[in-house]
């Protein structure tokens, strides 16, 4: 699904204000949501992204109707559902422990939300088989939850959320308990479930990847508060603030502060008088600006060329991870970078070792700013 | 000598002790009882050793055809013990089955002294807790002076002596034996069970019926024994809070064996109430069979 379609189309589930607090065991009270506000559009893929004990939870929670709020209301195509319990919510969930049901068959677990809504045992029947060929467990419906491995359970209980046509589909770290390959294979697969399908997909997790891979938008929360909604390239390219440039990929974050102006670009000096060029309007001399370089938008150059931003450093340790070697480079001034540089096995030269000096370049328009905090 | 062989010595020799144990007091006795209750009763206690078939003829005998000895009153006595026993088990499983809900809902460091407070009755000593209810029941008793102070004195139930006074004395007896297997099914219940079952759009009594009442299914069945059996058999209840008033097997048994000094007919008598309780378990044996027949063809 592309971003303009989704940006046409039509609001599903609107959270107004959403606050719930709670109290912890010291006595104290910690806010999960802090008004929160976020439109759910149909038919896309929206991603709940943040730390454990962020709130994301909380909100999938109390969309599902297990978790009351505090104040500010969730409305389903501009109905409020305050009040309609769970169980009158058109909405399906797939569980973070999945919660199959032990004592009934694969199929009786797909058919139950049929069977309670009175659905005829022919009708159920063909969609429970429907349901069950849609995540390719056709063959296994006579067994019980327990004689299925953790992806199979998995897949039971999106079939078990799917087969009753939810508004909304509401999945809890749906891949959290899964081995990394499955996770992977299953990242590509939930998208294309969603697309197939057609229904809305709300997925809380704290793997950014698995956020930047399946979504159609992601919202990110830290504290009960939203930090930034938007498709995954917005994230991370322009992430709207430190949190959000550190959480998301691994990232260069300097503070600085602007020192005037060279043409087109910013001079930006952080406080140990490392200096940068950066590409940006919105800021003016004296201002504090978080900058921020992806690992990957740094180079090792040979030689120095007077037109590209650059500075120079040393290697302090090189990690070789497959695809990949990481790069940690300290600056004369202290400040430490991590370099991301494909690995290629056809390379003349060995890898740059410890303790080498390496001149490092960049494009000013990569190094992202944001405004910054503190004095 | 082979692991295996060795293993297997081992396991008997831990098993022995046990099993003399229970050979020596338990199954001797009560051969000694089945053999007893075909016999004819002596003058003063004990047993002629001659065979007389009538002991089990006198509780069953008009519907088996063999009215020599028939006496209706055994039945009567049979079918009101059989009543209070379902009763007792019905109202430990409505006060014991929510209790566990409750507990198993309280936060992890409270949880094990409520459940030694399930267990505090048995530090002291039956009898004394039974004489306790007395003092509670009794027509001066606890009870009315409290409706009394109240001022619903003409309200206040005359329960000393009655069948409810043994169904309360029962319960408060065997409440644990119900609570204790049917907390442990309900605490092992996953919360996010029932939650699934609401948001696949079951109402919570759907949820209940089709997801908490079948999984905790196992620990009811074995609570519901544990209670059966000995409100089944019990003697002291009913003889200090139902008086002669209200007879139970327990009580003639003992009767006949004490006061009437009729062995066998007490022997036939507790063999009968063997048999009933056998009955019981093998239907509820057969019954988790077949579950576990399901389990094993899916």
């Amino acid at each position: 699904m592309s971003d303009n379609q989704n940006k046409t189309s039509p609001v599903l589930l609107r959270v107004e204000d959403a606050r719930r607090r709670f109290r912890t065991p010291e006595g104290g009270e910690v806010a999960a949501l802090a008004g929160i506000d976020l439109d759910i559009r149909a038919n896309e893929f929206l991603t709940l992204l943040g730390p454990s004990g962020c709130g994301k939870t909380t909100l999938l929670r109390a969309i599902a109707g297990f978790e009351a709020l505090d104040g500010g209301d969730i409305a389903l195509d501009g109905r409020s559902l305050s009040g309609v319990p769970p169980h009158r919510r058109p909405f399906n969930t797939v569980f973070q422990s999945y919660a199959l049901f032990p004592h009934l068959s694969v199929a009786d677990n797909v058919g139950y939300g049929l069977d309670v809504a009175g659905v005829p045992r022919r009708e159920r029947q063909a969609r429970v088989a429907e349901a069950l060929a849609l995540v390719g467990l056709g063959e296994l419906g006579r067994r019980r939850p327990r004689q299925l491995s953790g992806g199979q359970q998995q897949r039971v209980a999106l079939a078990r959320a799917l087969v009753n046509r939810p508004r909304l589909l509401l999945l809890d770290e749906p891949l959290s308990a899964l081995d990394r390959h499955l996770r992977q294979a299953m990242q590509i697969e939930l998208k294309a479930l969603q697309h197939q399908v057609g229904i809305t997909f709300l997925v809380v997790t704290h793997d950014q990847e698995e956020a930047l891979v399946m979504s159609d938008r992601i919202a990110v929360m830290a504290g009960g508060s939203l930090q930034q909604v938007g498709d995954p390239g917005e994230i991370y390219d322009r992430p709207a603030n430190r949190f959000v440039a550190g959480f998301i990929g691994s990232s260069n974050l300097l503070a600085t502060r602007v020192q005037g102006r060279s043409g087109d670009h910013l001079i930006l000096a952080t406080d140990n008088g490392l200096q940068l060029l950066a590409h940006h309007a919105g800021f003016s001399p004296g201002d504090r600006v978080d900058a921020l370089l992806r690992p990957e938008q740094l180079r090792i150059e040979d030689e120095v060329q007077a037109h590209t931003a650059s500075f120079e450093g040393t290697v302090e340790s090189s990690v070789f991870a497959g695809p990949d070697r990481h790069l940690r480079v300290v600056t004369p001034t202290g400040e430490r970078f991590t370099v991301l540089l494909r690995h290629d096995a056809r390379q003349a030269r060995p890898p740059q070792a410890p303790g080498q000096p390496v001149r490092l370049s960049y494009a000013p328009e990569a190094v992202h700013l944001m405004a910054g905090t503190g004095p | 000598m082979s692991p295996q062989r060795s293993r297997s010595l081992a396991l008997a020799g831990l098993l022995a002790p046990g099993t003399l144990l229970l050979a020596g007091f338990f199954l001797v006795p009560l051969g000694i009882m089945a053999v007893y209750s075909l016999l004819s009763p002596g003058l003063y206690g004990g047993v002629e050793w001659e065979f007389y078939p009538f002991n089990y003829g006198r509780v069953l005998g008009a519907p088996l055809g063999d009215v020599e000895e028939f006496d209706p009153v055994y039945g009567g006595i049979f079918l009101r013990s059989l009543r209070l026993a379902l009763v007792t088990v019905a109202v430990c499983l409505l006060l014991a089955y929510p209790a566990a809900f409750w507990v198993s809902r309280l936060p992890g460091q409270r949880k094990p002294l409520v459940l030694f407070l399930v267990t505090l009755p048995f530090f002291a000593s039956l009898i004394i807790r039974i004489y306790a209810w007395m003092l509670v029941l009794k027509p001066t008793g606890v009870l009315t002076r409290a409706m009394e102070a109240l001022g619903l004195s003409h309200l206040a139930p005359d329960l000393m002596f009655t069948e409810a006074a043994v169904v309360i004395g029962l319960c408060y007896v065997l409440l644990p034996f119900m609570f204790l297997p049917v907390y442990a099914s309900v605490e092992k219940l996953d919360p996010a069970l029932s939650q699934a079952s609401a948001d696949l759009g079951a109402t919570p009594l759907q949820g209940f019926l089709r997801v908490t009442l079948p999984l905790t299914a196992p620990g009811i069945l074995a609570g519901c024994l544990l209670v059966f059996i000995p409100a089944l058999g019990n003697f002291i209840v009913p003889a200090l809070l139902g008086g002669a008033k209200v007879m139970l097997v327990g009580n003639t048994i003992e009767q006949q064996f004490l006061a009437a000094r009729n062995w066998p007919f007490g022997a036939a008598l507790a063999m009968l109430v063997l048999a009933t309780i056998l009955l019981a378990m093998l239907g509820l044996a057969l019954r988790s069979r077949r579950d576990a027949g399901e389990d094993g063809r899916a």
